[in-house]
């Protein structure tokens, strides 16, 4: 797990001269933010994989056994990627960079905390998963109700999505990716179309009307899919894991992601 | 737990604690930061040691490297932010609030 603390470390600081290259104050502090919290993190792994290797001699991160451990990776590994509670960096981080470098961030940099994630998938705690996915993706619908800085919407919508992929990674982990691979698309979708109409509030989304309406269609249908209405691709990860919660007799936490996704879908469709 | 884990364990918790609640400087925190790194380097390096293998007699310089680099980028956030900010104080990084 040395070769995994490496790539996590040059990943972040690979991404740090990306995020000054504007030569803004909020852009700097931006960058200072997130150094701060993937350092961290970087360690809490690297110490996590050192506690196991003290306690049972096992230096493997895809076998880590003693659960101290595993949560304590999977702690550092959540506030990588910016879960909940441990999420409160990710929208003013996202908010100080302009459009392109906040795409690589919310797109490529969850990469490599993932196959980590995965890695780990069988030996993690059930509860702690749960706890984490449920309190994402209420943060992620409830935070993002008062916003209007469009880049603040796209987090917390990360943050709600990533609390869906989370959650079933106990019980089928390929679930998890596919999750993943279908948010990755749509948020560079949402990214990208931002770009081109050069907008950041909600208010000059409304301007993109008259200047290139394909462009205004595509955003709405592309927030639609992140929303998870049925007929659009969104829906798919959803409705699967739903299914897969209930088979594993857990109604309760299915209908909660289910009402969370409405929170969701009611700051996009403004 | 071994008297030997037990230390670097409280060293690494007490770094941890200090990066998570400074209060006025951004130094502070890279410092803690450094003293983490020390910790795990320390450990890791007593560890090689216990389990007498050549391969993993490596890993405490590699570890030793990166923590050095990613302290050097620190300071250079931190020398931007002195730049722009004029100070390196905490209530000075609040441009990006709600």
């Amino acid at each position: 797990s040395i070769l995994a603390w490496m790539g996590l470390e040059i990943s972040t600081m690979a991404i740090i001269p990306l995020m000054t290259q504007q030569h803004h104050p909020r852009a700097e502090e931006a960058a200072t933010k997130y150094f701060l919290t993937q350092a961290t993190a970087a360690a809490m792994i690297l110490f996590a994989s050192l506690t196991n290797a003290w306690l049972t001699g096992e230096w493997n991160i895809s076998q880590i056994s003693h659960p101290l451990s595993v949560t304590l990776t999977i702690l550092a590994l959540a506030l990588k990627i910016g879960l909940a509670p441990m999420h409160f960096w990710l929208p003013e981080v996202l908010q100080g960079l302009n459009l392109t470098t906040g795409l690589i961030l919310s797109t490529w940099q969850k990469l490599a905390p993932f196959a980590l994630i995965y890695q780990i998938a069988p030996n993690t705690n059930q509860t702690l998963l749960i706890t984490l996915g449920i309190m994402s993706a209420l943060i992620g619908g409830w935070g993002g109700l008062n916003q209007t800085q469009l880049r603040k919407i796209l987090a917390y919508s990360s943050i709600a999505h990533l609390g869906w992929m989370i959650i079933i990674l106990h019980f089928l982990p390929n679930l998890t990716l596919l999750n993943l691979t279908l948010y990755i698309l749509m948020t560079s979708t949402m990214f990208l179309s931002f770009k081109l109409s050069m907008a950041t509030k909600v208010n000059s989304l409304a301007t993109t009307w008259s200047k290139t309406p394909p462009l205004a269609a595509l955003t709405m249908l592309s927030l639609l899919s992140l929303g998870g209405l049925p007929p659009l691709t969104g829906f798919m990860p959803k409705w699967l894991i739903l299914q897969e919660l209930t088979k594993q007799n857990l109604p309760i936490t299915a209908t909660i992601m289910a009402m969370t996704a409405l929170l969701s879908l009611f700051f996009y469709l403004r | 737990m071994t008297p030997t884990h037990f230390s670097f364990t409280s060293a690494f918790i007490l770094g941890l604690m200090g990066l998570a609640f400074h209060r006025t400087h951004l130094l502070s925190t890279l410092l803690c930061l450094e003293g983490m790194m020390l910790s795990l380097f320390i450990a890791l390096s007593l560890w090689s040691l216990q389990l007498n293998v050549i391969p993993f007699s490596t890993t405490p310089m590699i570890l030793l490297a990166f923590s050095a680099c990613e302290a050097s980028t620190g300071l250079a956030l931190l020398v931007a932010t002195a730049r722009t900010h004029g100070t390196d104080h905490l209530q000075s990084l609040n441009l990006l609030q709600c």
